[in-house]
């Protein structure tokens, strides 16, 4: 699911651009560092992978079938930093060549599938990779990618005013769970086939992670999933004042958040100042 | 190679196809940007975005119905959200969401059939996004059309054999069948990024591609940038001024 233009409000789409294009930045700075040698080729190729694995179906029910997504087996295969990488060169490419997802909205659709989509996927078999549970953490980690990117992009849509009655809601709701489960299922297969075609492209976690600390962050990430889901749904404080006043508040609503953009982008550059001097003085 | 349609028309030669990829950009920027922030006389606004539009496909040679049918694709995406806006009472909502996402569209399709994706993206990199993505992009659309062959061919391997996806009866050894060939798939891509890499060192690769011929920014680019952004903005100027 690629948000087009026009369908997220311009603070929702100039937040995600804003989020998106220092994260990108930094993750491909370490997928650079990540990888052993000049590795441009593999990623570009697997990218194409990913692309190409949607026309390979799988039977799902009845007369219906369904793909690969991909995020989380590249994580699996690759790493978090260059699996993300990958996701945002294919979304960058979709929006530009095929017209699949908005060029305002590529913030928005990155950080929701090749960032935060690409981590939550990575975050169990990181945990449990190495454990007894690993067939579970390739599971797990194929729907929570799928997962939480699906109910980031309903949360912008609501948050963005687009409307949808509750039996809507809870249906694709349903259809979002059902694919999750699709994706673990296919991502659980993929990697067990592909562990015994080629198993040096299987990426092993190291077996030393606190299963404690790993449950806390697993719970963390679904109740912010779900939880910005919820807040976005239910009418917040501007809209309720929105509702009071219709017109008074127009202006000075948009004077509102012209002011957070601004203190984003302040916050963003001293940031960014920080970093490179602190950067500075560790490179001596 | 040329199996987008896109992609041949970027081949052109008219005045559109020469400029800057940067200036397009802007331009293309601005006009997204004024298209998502209007909301007053929308329906006047698109209509005039419209006409500008098919007025820069005719100038750029590039065949108009073919790239309004090509932009439709966005179309299905905003007939669900059309419908689901209409079922929670509010069915003026679905229009500005069309015309919105369709105008964005063509707009980009109007920037990709007029610039050969390789200059795009060295026009980028220029502007400051980051070059290892941009070299991931290359290789990804280079790629892509060779990758999907082998996925087709292992496809009709499959159907020959009587496979199908749609047997639900057999599902789990169908399940298993899709999975093996696509953890193939994989490995063969894998393989074949391999023989890449060792080709292009081969070929004296040094970590950065080199162009054979530069991007200049010359004057008649920049006044193509002024005269391509200011026109959606007056435009909307005059929309808002004649309702106001």
């Amino acid at each position: 699911m690629h948000i087009p233009d026009g369908f997220l409000a311009t603070p929702v789409w100039a937040t995600l651009d804003a989020a998106a294009a220092p994260a990108v930045v930094y993750l491909t700075r370490r997928a650079q560092r990540s990888l052993e040698e000049n590795k441009v080729p593999l990623l570009g190729v697997l990218g194409a992978f990913v692309f190409a694995a949607q026309m390979i179906n799988f039977p799902v029910g009845p007369g219906t079938t369904g793909h690969l997504v991909g995020g989380a087996l590249l994580a699996f295969t690759l790493g978090p930093a260059p699996a993300s990488v990958v996701m945002a060169a294919i979304l960058a490419i979709q929006a530009l060549v095929f017209q699949d997802g908005g060029i305002l909205a590529l913030g928005a659709n990155i950080t929701n599938m090749a960032v935060l989509g690409v981590l939550a996927g990575y975050l169990p078999f990181h945990i449990w990779g190495g454990t007894k549970w690993r067939k579970l953490s390739l599971f797990a980690g194929g729907a929570l990618s799928v997962l939480v990117s699906a109910c980031l992009a309903l949360a912008e849509l609501l948050v963005s005013g687009v409307k949808m009655p509750p039996s809507v809601l809870s249906v694709s709701l349903a259809l979002f769970t059902v694919s999750a489960i699709l994706e673990g299922a296919i991502t659980l297969a993929v990697m067990q086939a592909l562990e015994r075609v080629q198993p040096k492209t299987v990426h092993y976690p190291q077996p030393n992670r606190s299963p404690i600390l790993a449950g806390v962050a697993l719970t963390a990430v679904l109740l912010a999933t779900v939880g910005v889901l919820f807040a976005a749904g239910g009418p917040d404080g501007i809209e309720k004042l929105l509702n009071l006043h219709p017109a008074s508040l127009d202006a000075n609503f948009l004077r509102q958040a012209s002011t957070g953009i601004l203190g984003l982008v302040l916050i963003y550059g001293a940031c960014l100042v920080i970093g490179r001097v602190a950067g500075r003085h560790r490179s001596l | 190679m040329h199996r987008l349609a896109p992609e041949r028309w970027a081949r052109g030669s008219s005045p559109l196809h020469r400029r800057d990829p940067r200036a397009k950009v802007v331009a293309l920027l601005v006009f997204l940007i004024a298209l998502a922030t209007a909301h007053r006389g929308l329906p006047q606004f698109a209509l005039g975005l419209f006409v500008l539009l098919v007025a820069a496909l005719l100038w750029a040679r590039v065949p108009v119905w073919g790239a309004l049918v090509r932009a439709g694709i966005v179309l299905p995406f905003s007939a669900v959200f059309a419908v689901v806006s209409w079922m929670a009472g509010d069915a003026a909502r679905g229009v500005p969401l069309a015309i919105k996402s369709y105008l964005s569209a063509l707009a980009v399709l109007l920037l990709i059939s007029t610039t050969p994706l390789p200059i795009l993206l060295r026009g980028l990199e220029s502007m400051g996004a980051p070059h290892f993505l941009l070299d991931v992009g290359q290789f990804l659309y280079r790629y892509f059309f060779v990758i999907s062959d082998e996925a087709q061919r292992m496809n009709g391997a499959a159907a020959a054999r009587g496979a199908s996806a749609r047997q639900w009866r057999l599902g789990g050894q169908r399940f298993q069948a899709a999975a093996g060939a696509l953890a193939v798939l994989f490995a063969r891509s894998y393989a074949r990024a391999e023989d890449i890499h060792r080709a292009m060192l081969a070929r004296g690769f040094e970590g950065r591609f080199l162009a054979l011929s530069g991007v200049r920014f010359q004057r008649i680019d920049l006044l193509f940038t002024a005269v391509a952004s200011l026109a959606p903005l007056a435009l909307r100027i005059a929309v808002e001024r004649a309702l106001a």
